[in-house]
């Protein structure tokens, strides 16, 4: 069959807007023009900027060409670095909180692990808190002098692994990574929970009679069936990534040495703090572009039947 | 095969509940350990503290409580934050209703449009729109205010909402209405007397996710406003990581647990809700 043309599309909106008066204007048009005003025109206003130069104030922008682009790509040691560390964010988020999500929920769902009620509650409840307050707490846990996860290494003998865990820029970031993740582990356990109770029983019981053990029950039965799941899991997993601020807002603000710096913390800083708007909008861009790159490897690889509509 | 399989199948159920019961502990450990040491630390004098930081109050006392709680304001914190979150949601709601409707119930062109949008929305990063936001609410004279703020929220938030809510409305079965639209009831007299009404368990749901995702927003609270005056709960508790309180632990202890209190209360109500993983069926469709 041929591709609809656009006007047989315009068409066909048309006669069914004169039929649905109600339906369009509301279910379409507004939500359309509410997209428009705080999505659409921001994106161009952003674009727009990053070939300017602006302190934030001042009525008059001044034009500079691709000169923010260039200092970006081959002058800003800030950007690479931050942009690296997003990187990191991102491999941290899916090996940590994402697989154990997983095999909590599978545990859970196979009563290996009993009080599957209570599990659940009490490792969701975090995704409740605001990273503020999660991070307020863990500058306490993890205070070198009185934070109670040294205690607890040293009291089982590995004090030799105590370190700084912010003050040092080797693995400040990791800390950070980490202490999200913590945060986030309930959100893919809950969507993966979720996911295993939607798998027929049978399945699992044709594996176990042919004698899979728990392991080959995960990887091999389980896994495939929660293809859907993953793909919505790991595409909430790069954008939270992508996302990360307010911890390193509230823990770190980017020290030591700017080596806790993330793309949106950069962001934040030019813009607001340097008044460098052209600038910031600029790294906006670069953010921009990371995501649709992202999104677009995301739907390809993984999507395929998650989003049907 | 793992030792572990091999152990169970074997029928050794005893070494099977001992391995779950070591599970059950350290998730509980991890997880709730650190919420129960905050919560220890919040009813402590900061002396008791720094003399032993992990043992049990021998002398409770509320006093971190109502220190912090004058300190930062925390009445017109909590007001700001629970204004935020209410009018926010409920807009956001409000937006997404027929929008779900219509996504669920009729074949509408451009729908993929539309889908695109409502994705593109809620993937955005937030950071890329900081700066015309802040402008355009400079130009309409919304910057720092509590409207502007909440405009914000609402338009942020209507995406996820008409996600949820069109996989609320698709499980309505059509009967109802196509016995409604037979005797020539309109589009509006459908989705106002039929599919309304039948999605309040839904509305529920959208609207306590969005009214937590508020309470825990912080970028758009720290950029848009510049006054103490509205400032939410997250961005009036960075205070608490100055250098003023740095040498203090039950402050910020105590700050956090107030932060939290709401949120409890709302987690305790709808938690079978929202544990039970049914918004994951918004987005499976």
């Amino acid at each position: 069959m041929a591709q609809p043309s656009l006007a047989d599309e315009r068409t066909s909106f048309i006669r069914f807007a004169q039929s649905h008066k109600f339906v369009t204007l509301f279910g379409i048009l507004v939500p359309l023009a509410v997209f428009a005003v705080f999505v659409g025109y921001p994106i161009v206003f952003t674009a727009y900027l990053s070939f300017f130069d602006w302190n934030g104030m001042a009525p008059e922008k001044t034009f500079v060409g691709l000169q923010n682009y260039r200092y970006l790509l081959f002058s800003d040691k800030y950007f690479y670095t931050a942009l690296l560390n997003n990187v990191k964010w991102v491999g941290v988020t899916l090996s940590f909180p994402v697989l154990l999500g997983l095999i909590i929920a599978y545990g859970l769902r196979s009563r290996i692990i009993p009080l599957p009620a209570l599990i659940r509650t009490v490792i969701f409840f975090p995704v409740t808190m605001s990273l503020i307050s999660v991070g307020l707490m863990f500058l306490l846990i993890l205070n070198p002098l009185f934070g109670a996860f040294d205690a607890i290494l040293q009291s089982i003998g590995l004090g030799s692994l105590v370190m700084e865990w912010f003050g040092d820029y080797r693995i400040a970031l990791y800390t950070l990574a980490v202490v999200s993740g913590w945060a986030f582990t309930g959100m893919p356990m809950i969507l993966y929970f979720a996911g295993l109770g939607d798998v027929p029983k049978e399945t699992f019981d044709a594996a176990r009679i042919e004698g899979a053990g728990h392991f080959r029950m995960l990887t091999q039965v389980a896994v495939p069936q929660l293809r859907p799941v993953t793909a919505v899991v790991v595409m909430l997993t790069l954008f939270e990534s992508l996302r990360a601020f307010d911890l390193v807002a509230v823990m770190t603000k980017g020290a030591p040495f700017g080596s806790t710096n993330v793309l949106g913390y950069l962001v934040y800083l030019e813009s607001f703090w340097n008044s460098r708007f052209g600038y910031g909008a600029t790294l906006s861009v670069a953010i921009l572009v990371i995501s649709i790159l992202m999104a677009t490897f995301v739907m390809k690889k993984l999507m395929k039947g998650a989003f049907d509509v | 095969m793992s030792d572990v399989a091999f152990l169970m199948r074997q029928g050794s159920v005893a070494a099977g509940k001992l391995i779950g019961l070591m599970l059950l502990a350290a998730l509980v450990f991890v997880w709730l350990g650190p919420i129960i040491l905050v919560v220890i630390t919040s009813i402590k004098s900061n002396d008791a503290f720094l003399a032993g930081p992990f043992a049990l109050p021998t002398e409770p006392t509320f006093a971190p409580y109502v220190t912090v709680w004058n300190a930062l304001g925390f009445g017109r914190l909590l007001a700001n934050s629970f204004l935020y979150a209410t009018a926010g949601s409920a807009l956001a709601v409000i937006l997404a209703l027929v929008p779900s409707f219509a996504l669920s119930r009729f074949d509408v062109p451009g729908k993929k449009l539309v889908f695109g949008v409502i994705l593109t929305g809620l993937m955005l990063p937030l950071q890329t729109v900081l700066i015309p936001l802040y402008d355009t609410l400079r130009a309409l004279n919304l910057l720092d205010t509590r409207i502007g703020l909440i405009i914000v929220h609402a338009a942020y938030g209507m995406p996820a909402q008409i996600l949820i809510l069109r996989g609320f409305m698709t499980t309505i079965p059509r009967e109802i209405e196509k016995a409604a639209f037979l005797e020539g009831a309109t589009d509006f007299q459908v989705f106002w007397k039929v599919i309304l009404p039948l999605s309040v368990p839904g509305i529920t749901v959208g609207f306590t996710l969005n009214f937590i995702a508020i309470w825990k927003e912080f970028v758009f609270g720290l950029v848009l406003l510049n006054s103490e005056a509205n400032f939410p709960v997250t961005v009036g508790m960075l205070k608490l990581n100055s250098d003023r309180y740095m040498a203090v632990f039950n402050l910020p202890a105590a700050g956090l647990v107030i932060s939290q209190i709401p949120i409890v209360i709302l987690f305790l109500l709808s938690y079978r809700k929202l544990s039970s993983g049914n918004f994951a069926g918004a987005v499976k469709g």
